[in-house]
């Protein structure tokens, strides 16, 4: 037996986070806007079902939209932020796709 | 018959709720307007029978109507690429919302005493479905502009004021349903 070769270990995080590097396609970003209608409730759960976040995590962001106006809830390719913003849009809450670094 | 209580969690994957007959006569009537302003949206000009089998729409300019622009929002605030992402997905979306009003529709015209019973997959057309409504109705009633305390006050003969009673009571009905979900999303 020779010596170990040292294995990188490649989460599924951080492979993803590789497969944006070499894409031409990550800065774009999911907003969703405050509106009166919704229900807090509601938001939340939407949150947890469409993008698989915490209660807490989604709750924070809710908040977040509830008091500042928006808030970015997801981050990646451009196809599926798009798919995102469909299912949101299913759902009747107001979101919209923009790129990072034009917001 | 006794006014609902809202849903409720039945065993691990069904939300049971009971309505009155005056319940789901307000109910029915009003996704069946929801089916109605969609249909409004409906592509006139679906003459391309490719364009239609793929979910092309012709349109990719936004509503006119608010309620409509509502339910079917802008994807993104820059003009060109909204209009290029509605042509492509405002027909599935139209679909989708279609299919939730006619989800609440039908099982309310076949519950047999009130009774209506929905697995996760109905659960989910119900919440679309009863929140389209809302949209719309909040929409009309402005209440982006109009103080929940504005509205509680509008005088008995305004007819605005009887369509916030719905407004409030479709709220409440949802958030038992949504509660009802929550219990088995965290569990």
């Amino acid at each position: 037996m020779g010596k170990l070769k040292p294995q990188p270990t490649v989460s599924e995080e951080t492979a993803a986070e590789i497969s944006a590097i070499f894409s031409s396609d990550r800065p774009w970003v999911v907003i969703v806007w405050d509106d009166p209608i919704n229900l807090m409730t509601y938001v939340t759960y939407v949150f947890i079902t469409v993008f698989g976040f915490t209660k807490e995590k989604a709750t924070e962001l809710m908040l977040q939209v509830h008091n500042e106006g928006k808030a970015l809830v997801a981050k990646g390719a451009r196809e599926e932020m798009e798919r995102y913003v469909q299912r949101l849009h299913e759902y009747g809450l107001w979101a919209t796709i923009a790129r990072e670094d034009q917001i | 018959m006794t006014p609902t209580e809202g849903f409720h969690r039945h065993g691990t994957d069904t939300y049971i709720a009971n309505f009155s007959e005056t319940e789901r006569e307000v109910l029915v009537n009003l996704v069946q307007q929801v089916i109605e302003i969609l249909a409004e949206r409906h592509d006139h000009a679906h003459d391309d029978p490719l364009a239609a089998m793929v979910g092309i729409t012709t349109h990719d300019s936004p509503p006119d109507d608010e309620v409509l622009l509502r339910l079917l929002p802008n994807a993104y605030q820059d003009g060109v690429d909204a209009a290029e992402f509605r042509r492509y997905t405002e027909a599935t979306l139209r679909d989708k919302k279609r299919a939730h009003a006619m989800s609440i529709r039908m099982l309310l015209l076949s519950a047999s005493d009130g009774d209506v019973a929905l697995d996760f997959e109905n659960a989910q057309a119900w919440l679309g479905g009863l929140n389209d409504v809302r949209l719309a109705l909040g929409v009309r009633l402005k209440v982006d502009q109009n103080s929940h305390e504005e509205l509680e006050l509008l005088a008995p003969d305004d007819p605005m004021r009887a369509v916030y009673a719905v407004y409030t009571w479709l709220g409440w009905l949802q958030e038992t349903l949504v509660e009802a979900l929550m219990d088995e999303a965290t569990s």
